[in-house]
């Protein structure tokens, strides 16, 4: 069956819509990441513009972030203070993404931003998820190989603007979350993602959080940066389409308990090789978008970026 | 096609009707069209638009559908540091979104061209000379551009045997609109070519729009953008909330 996109102005179908939900969502359940950095690119692929794909995946990681961030919650696994602070970075940077995206949409080159971003991001994540993975599975192995420390002491201590974060046990500068929320916020606003995969290793190696409370911490922030990307991409550009983000989330909410439930008998370093040569996959796909020879030279566009 | 069959029947039957009265004489042309608005729906994938009608004898017919007219950038791809970026662009100011010319044998066979284009018709390949203020000889690869990109997407063309005509007297056509068919007034315009001069000509429009849910959503984030974003923001809070509580079990 078919649906016409009422934002995206294109028909596709509602099984692939589904089956791409589904299969991100089962991803995430799988690996507990958002899935945001795999279906952004997917439906770029699937002829979705990117300007609509971006907006309406980070309306979709609010859904897929807002039981999470429940269920931490309750647990008392959010460090509120240091939620708020990396929050306020997060709105800082997810306003001044959406401004630049604006900007770049105008002028015609945000399919290009887009694309770089993810090559660049998609990369680098894919890399260290392989190399991590493969390490910590020799590790397994070879249980008399030394481990890596969790909190060592940087240059970055010695910031100004100290501030105590009780829950997670740090004394620490709040410039330095602050500018993690920033850098984040730009990239959910640019990338359509949460920012999981920055935000976790930020706040494990960068600030020394405590690994407990960093996954609620990360959605708490996660929530609102990117229902904040929400109303300002509907704002500025109109490029929220509800419809296909609800069927995204139908899709998505299935996979993700599945995979939930499926991680619990799978081996863990294994698949996070599979994980990271799924994102590597992704990388090189988006990255032959830029190299490849176009089929055509020229391009349409609209004058003032409403395409 | 028994339906394009069946309504083209009561048009035979008002021609012969019209044939015995005076009016007939001076409109040489009659024009029918399966649709007057083609309705965007949510299940919509593009559409075909049958048009048929009856002439006075010999003579060819050239169907000209014209889109509402937009501005358009075309820009030109080009290879920075190895990777493919948008580089120098043109717009065009006011050109229809969409264009199909149909006819029942090739247009120089028609007419000679000075008097097609005299009325608007070109093979597929409209000039934009006036559309903008770059200069031809950087224009025309711009323009070709943007002409080969419509005609991709089936937005654009020419089908030199799109009109059937029957016994001389009854011709039809059908027009196809892709799924990303652009919402507006369409002009539809026949012409009866005899012996290489207009013989009549008949225009009519057409609107393509938005109905139902879809159209609903679409005028909402437009005209009411905050409101929209808030909502957008509300359900998927609304889902995510739902589904911890469905599946915490």
């Amino acid at each position: 069956m078919q649906i016409y996109l009422p934002i995206a102005e294109v028909s596709v179908n509602v099984a692939l819509l589904l089956g791409l939900g589904g299969g991100v969502g089962f991803l995430s359940g799988l690996f507990g990441v958002g899935g945001g950095f795999l279906m952004t690119p997917l439906l770029i692929f699937i002829g979705i513009p990117p300007a609509v794909a971006v907006a309406t995946e980070a309306n979709q990681v609010v859904a897929a972030s807002v039981s999470g961030a429940l269920a931490h919650w309750r647990r008392r696994n959010v460090d509120v203070k240091m939620g708020l602070v990396l929050l306020a970075g997060g709105f800082v940077g997810s306003s001044l993404g959406v401004w630049l995206f604006t900007v770049l949409r105008g002028i015609g080159q945000i399919d290009f931003a887009i694309s770089v971003a993810y090559v660049v991001f998609l990369g680098i994540i894919g890399m260290l998820m392989v190399v991590e993975s493969v390490r910590a599975w020799q590790r397994q192995r070879n249980p008399a190989a030394p481990r890596r420390r969790l909190h060592q002491h940087y240059w970055v201590h010695g910031l100004p603007l100290k501030m105590r974060f009780r829950t997670s046990k740090l004394y620490i500068s709040a410039l330095l979350p602050f500018a993690i929320g920033l850098f984040v916020g730009v990239l959910a606003a640019i990338m359509g993602v949460g920012g999981g995969f920055v935000l976790v290793p930020a706040m494990i190696y960068l600030l020394g959080m405590p690994t407990s409370i960093v996954v609620g911490t990360s959605l708490f922030q996660i929530v609102f940066v990117t229902a904040n990307v929400t109303l300002l991409q509907a704002i500025n550009n109109q490029t929220v389409d509800i419809v296909l983000a609800l069927f995204l989330l139908i899709g998505g909410v299935i996979g993700a308990q599945i995979g939930a439930r499926a991680s619990g008998r799978l081996r863990g370093e294994q698949l996070r090789i599979l994980l990271g040569l799924i994102v590597l996959a992704v990388c090189v796909r988006v990255a032959w978008g830029l190299v490849a020879t176009p089929e055509d030279m020229f391009a349409l566009g609209v004058p003032g970026g409403r395409e | 096609m028994s339906a394009a069959r069946l309504r083209i029947l009561p048009i035979s039957a008002t021609l012969l009707a019209l044939a015995s009265s005076p009016c007939w004489a001076a409109g040489k042309l009659l024009v029918d069209l399966s649709e007057e608005e083609i309705a965007i729906t949510t299940g919509f994938t593009g559409t075909e638009l049958l048009l048929f009608g009856a002439k006075e004898e010999r003579g060819d017919v050239v169907v000209v559908l014209s889109g509402p007219a937009r501005d358009a950038v075309v820009r030109r791809r080009e290879r920075v540091a190895g990777v493919w970026v948008n580089g120098a662009s043109v717009v065009f100011r006011g050109v229809p979104v969409y264009y199909r010319v149909a006819s029942n044998r090739p247009l120089k066979e028609i007419a000679p061209p000075e008097i097609l284009s005299a009325n608007g018709i070109t093979e597929g390949t409209l000039d934009l000379a006036g559309t903008t203020d770059v200069p031809a000889a950087q224009r025309v690869p711009f323009q070709d551009g943007l002409i080969r990109n419509r005609t991709r997407q089936g937005l654009y063309g020419y089908d030199p045997s799109g009109v059937a005509i029957q016994g001389d007297l009854l011709f039809r056509t059908t027009a196809t609109f892709p799924a990303n068919v652009p919402t507006g007034p369409y002009s539809v315009n026949v012409y009866l070519f005899d012996r290489g001069k207009l013989a009549a000509h008949r225009e009519s429009t057409l609107v393509v729009r938005k109905v139902g849910l879809g159209a609903d959503v679409f005028n909402f984030a437009h005209r009411q953008s905050t409101l929209y974003g808030v909502i957008a923001i509300v359900v998927a809070v609304f889902a995510g909330w739902l589904a911890g509580v469905v599946f915490r079990r």
